[in-house]
């Protein structure tokens, strides 16, 4: 029995523990109803469960518009100092509007990482378009975190994902949702080839036992808690990590340790 | 279910959903006759065919094995049949006198099928398994409109959605699910607990909303 068990069962927030969500959103979306989508709810949320900071890119980034997403995330960033940080928006569509959001994004030392969602961009990770991204995430020691799934996403599935992170190990990647509901196997076994792949946990199909399977296979050092908070509720994650049959140290690496040895939070 | 804190289930055969109903609700029942805490689901077809016996004899079957709710696979792509009045509805009919629940899955079947039997069978407690973050849009409607929508919440994970819809319309709507096995009842757990509600709201969404449901079966 996990020694959360009482905690969440009784809905307290895990406070003695840090939590750190690398994967998150902001604000409105086309296709759904988001009750809790603006920062001040966002951070309600966070704090009912314990989630202590919160690295976020507005949902609108990747299909819309790019620089209003960023302005939403720094505006959040400044509203909510020490719980809300950045992920700068980047389309490689553009990639010189993408280098100017990165040189303005960065200016605010909360922004700590780049969020790519190609699938929804249409633009292929691989894309040359794509390299002096690449290269600003290399010179800066910066994450990059990317949504992947486990399919034939020809923009960004899993092996497209992989074949990147091979061929620039200067940068640590984060593989978004590890492929999804169907990709655990798969991310796994890229993750277990290439030491620059970290697996994110965000998903709202949570397959049984993955968190243990990644721990066992793995180890816990290189999976990151995510939630994709306000898309999904965040607090389901909480409960994946803070009820999973993993040690009391697996878990704390999950929940933020791992995160806080790659991320400098200002 | 121990894992996450989870008492109680109720629970269906795979194989009566990916191969043969009547053979999948016959293995459910032995499998789970010593399971505490296990309560079966049927999953069902109309009869025209003969594989399953007519309403009336089939829902005796079901009120003396003590089946709690029963399932549906319409469409092509599953169980090859339609829930429109001349295929499903003598065998609809006969679970809305019953009151007995109805449990579909939102990715299989048309929110206009969906409004179409929550009209027409207004004593039938529809329970929509499966719903998303998406389908906020679709149901919000339908809970205006009718008193015997149900929604489980294995995936029912839209950020701050456990509350808005009990700020809305109550907690009457929500049923705790899971989709154990497939999916780890940890999160689910979770999403209640922690839910901004009162402890009677999530008590009612957690167990006692259901517990109603399966009491007025059999009228």
């Amino acid at each position: 029995m996990s020694e959360y068990f009482d905690r969440i069962q009784a809905g307290l927030p895990l406070d003695d523990v840090e939590i750190i969500d690398l994967h998150a959103h902001l604000g409105p979306y086309f296709n759904m109803h988001i009750p809790a989508g603006d920062p001040g709810r966002m951070v309600r949320i966070m704090d009912l469960c314990g989630i202590d900071k919160t690295v976020l890119s507005p949902n609108l980034a990747g299909a819309s518009d790019l620089v209003l997403a960023n302005t939403m995330m720094l505006e959040a960033v400044a509203s909510y100092c020490g719980r809300l940080y950045g992920a700068c928006s980047v389309n490689g569509n553009y990639p010189e509007l993408s280098l100017d959001e990165l040189d303005r994004c960065f200016q605010e030392p909360r922004v700590v990482m780049i969020k790519v969602h190609p699938a929804v961009t249409k633009c292929r990770l691989d894309d040359r378009r794509m390299n002096r991204i690449y290269e600003f995430a290399s010179k800066r020691g910066l994450l990059i975190l990317v949504h992947t799934w486990h399919d034939n996403d020809p923009y960004g599935n899993q092996d497209i994902f992989a074949s990147v992170a091979k061929a620039r190990p200067d940068i640590r990647w984060i593989m978004g949702h590890s492929g999804g509901p169907f990709g655990s196997v798969h991310a796994m076994e890229l993750a277990r080839d290439l030491p620059n792949i970290y697996l994110d946990i965000t998903l709202s199909m949570c397959p049984a036992r993955q968190i243990e399977f990644f721990v066992m296979e793995l180890g816990s050092e290189r999976v990151l808690f995510g939630t994709d908070n306000p898309f999904i509720d965040p607090r389901p994650q909480i409960g994946r990590v803070g009820l999973a049959r993993i040690s009391h140290q697996d878990r704390v690496n999950i929940f933020g340790a791992n995160a806080r040895r790659m991320i400098h939070f200002e | 279910m121990a894992t996450a804190g989870i008492e109680e289930a109720l629970v269906y055969h795979t194989a009566a959903r990916d191969a043969h109903p009547p053979l999948g609700n016959s293995l459910l029942i032995e499998e789970i006759k010593d399971c505490q805490g296990l309560s079966p689901v049927w999953v069902i077809l109309p009869n025209h065919t003969g594989e399953m016996p007519p309403p009336g004899q089939l829902l005796g079957e079901m009120k003396a094995r003590g089946i709690q709710a029963v399932r549906m696979y319409p469409g092509r792509a599953h169980h090859s049949f339609s829930l429109a009045d001349w295929c499903a509805g003598e065998l609809l009919s006969a679970l809305d006198t019953a009151r007995v629940p109805l449990i579909l899955d939102t990715e299989i079947v048309s929110w206009e099928e969906v409004f179409s039997l929550l009209k027409s069978y207004p004593c039938l407690p529809l329970i929509m398994a499966n719903c998303s973050y998406r389908h906020n849009r679709f149901l919000y409607p339908l809970f205006k409109r009718f008193q015997n929508l149900y929604v489980e919440t294995s995936r029912f994970m839209g950020g701050g959605t456990i509350e808005d819809v009990v700020a809305h319309f109550g907690p009457h709507p929500l049923l705790f699910g899971t989709n154990m096995p497939q999916y780890t009842g940890t999160a689910a757990v979770a999403l209640l607990t922690y839910a901004d509600i009162d402890a009677e709201d999530k008590q009612a969404i957690a167990g006692d909303n259901l517990r109603r449901l399966l009491g007025e079966m059999w009228p």
